[in-house]
């Protein structure tokens, strides 16, 4: 049974990873409360692109640092992680939550609590899962984010009662790149496996945690 | 424990994905609550629908019209039992109030054509009373050819009422470029009673039309 293990921070990777979570999660939380605020409140760019970027980050760099190595039991091949990742980030690519999330402190507080949540849910799915469930969420969720964002920097309706028109189409072309950036990370990340076709990564492994 | 998953590599699977369905079925759940059942992605489409459900009765803040004088908001949609086509502008506008400003001509046109200034009248509420004093009304009235029986235009009395007055229509208003602002725009159908109950798009003046009609000739006859 694989309870909370203690901090790997004694490790110098475990620290790095540990500052890493902090000052993300800092910067993110700075975006939602003044003076930063008006920058997420005026910029879909600002708001889709750099803060919940930045808290799926943290949540991220907090499970390399606080999670433990080995895998946990009720997420095997990853899919609870991938799975709860991929929910999280779709509720908050609806339109009407980002308004939400601009006009409502409560929901933008369920969205720094959510998104965070989402990044340290997702390194944990994508440490233990195989390479098909990999395939499966990432060819759900990068091609929606594309989706998104060509739809709206495409239309000519404004999606967000939040944001101008103006603001909605850098947002929209922005998230097609980072769908791109994360695609193109995603690829990088398998290099050694692929280069190693002995590595079982082809397969679905039970044995695998 | 490596030992265990050894001795059985199902060791956890029911588990996982008893967890991932109870995962999935809730964010479906948070997702179907958060958008209407599945209908309304945009706070637009929520705010529509929403009114469409529950009608709701404006709100009762002072307006002032271009010759200064100033009444109730209730009072003036109630006064005479005609059914009201409302929208929101500021009359430095130059880009989509320029729209709506079009619509509400067309509007206007076909009210008088079809001689319903007895039972539908068109109302402008400008959301910038810093700028909108009655001398800018007076001039942006006579820049749309507003007629007074039909086409009302008034300004807020106090700045202090303009976040209640847009808050209770849910109507954002955003900074946009060259000092102008860009809002969700809509058309108001504010019936019988002073009681909003539907809101169309910018596109849909003939079904505004008609529903105003079909409203205003349902409403009980007013005491002789």
């Amino acid at each position: 049974m694989a309870t909370l293990a203690p901090p790997n921070t004694a490790e110098p990777a475990g620290r790095v990873s540990a500052l890493a979570a902090g000052l993300t999660a800092l910067v993110a939380v700075a975006l939602s409360v003044p003076p930063l605020r008006p920058l997420i409140e005026q910029s879909m760019v600002w708001h889709m692109l750099v803060q919940m970027p930045l808290l799926v980050l943290a949540g991220w760099w907090a499970a390399t640092a606080w999670a433990p190595q080995e895998g946990l039991r009720w997420n095997r091949f990853g899919l609870t992680g991938l799975m709860l990742a991929q929910c999280i980030t779709a509720y908050w690519m609806i339109p009407a939550m980002i308004d939400r999330a601009v006009v409502m402190p409560s929901a933008d507080a369920a969205k720094i609590a959510s998104l965070a949540l989402a990044g340290f849910a997702l390194r944990l799915g994508l440490r233990q899962a195989p390479l098909a469930a990999q395939l499966f969420f990432v060819g759900y969720g990068l091609p929606m984010l594309i989706w998104l964002g060509w739809y709206m920097a495409s239309t000519d309706l404004r999606l967000c009662n939040a944001y101008s028109l103006e603001s909605q189409l850098r947002a929209g072309w922005g998230l097609v790149g980072l769908a791109g950036a994360l695609g193109l990370g995603w690829v990088v990340s398998l290099r050694h496996l692929l280069a190693d076709p002995g590595s079982g990564v082809f397969e679905i492994d039970l044995q695998r945690r | 424990m490596q030992t265990a998953a050894l001795a059985n590599p199902l060791r956890g699977l029911p588990g996982t994905f008893a967890l991932c369905l109870a995962v999935l079925a809730s964010g479906l759940a948070a997702i179907y609550q958060a958008t209407a059942g599945g209908t309304a992605f945009t706070t637009e489409t929520l705010r529509r629908t929403a009114i469409a459900q529950a009608p709701m009765a404006v709100p009762d803040f002072g307006v002032v019209d271009a010759h200064g004088r100033t009444q109730a908001l209730r009072q003036l949609v109630g006064q005479d039992g005609r059914v009201w086509i409302v929208d929101f502008v500021y009359t430095r506008c130059t880009t989509l109030c320029l729209a709506l400003g079009t619509v509400f001509q067309q509007l206007q046109a076909q009210i008088v054509a079809q001689g319903l200034q007895q039972q539908v009248g068109l109302l402008s509420i400008s959301f910038d009373p810093l700028q909108d004093q009655p001398p800018a009304l007076a001039e942006y009235a006579a820049r749309m050819r507003m007629q007074a029986d039909v086409w009302q235009l008034v300004s807020l009395r106090s700045e202090a009422d303009r976040r209640g007055l847009l808050d209770s229509f849910g109507i954002m208003v955003v900074p946009a470029p060259l000092g102008e602002f860009e809002h969700n725009a809509a058309l108001h159908i504010v019936g019988p009673q002073g009681r909003l109950v539907r809101i169309l798009g910018l596109g849909e003046g003939a079904e505004a039309l008609d529903l105003a009609r079909t409203l205003a000739a349902a409403r009980p006859l007013p005491a002789p």
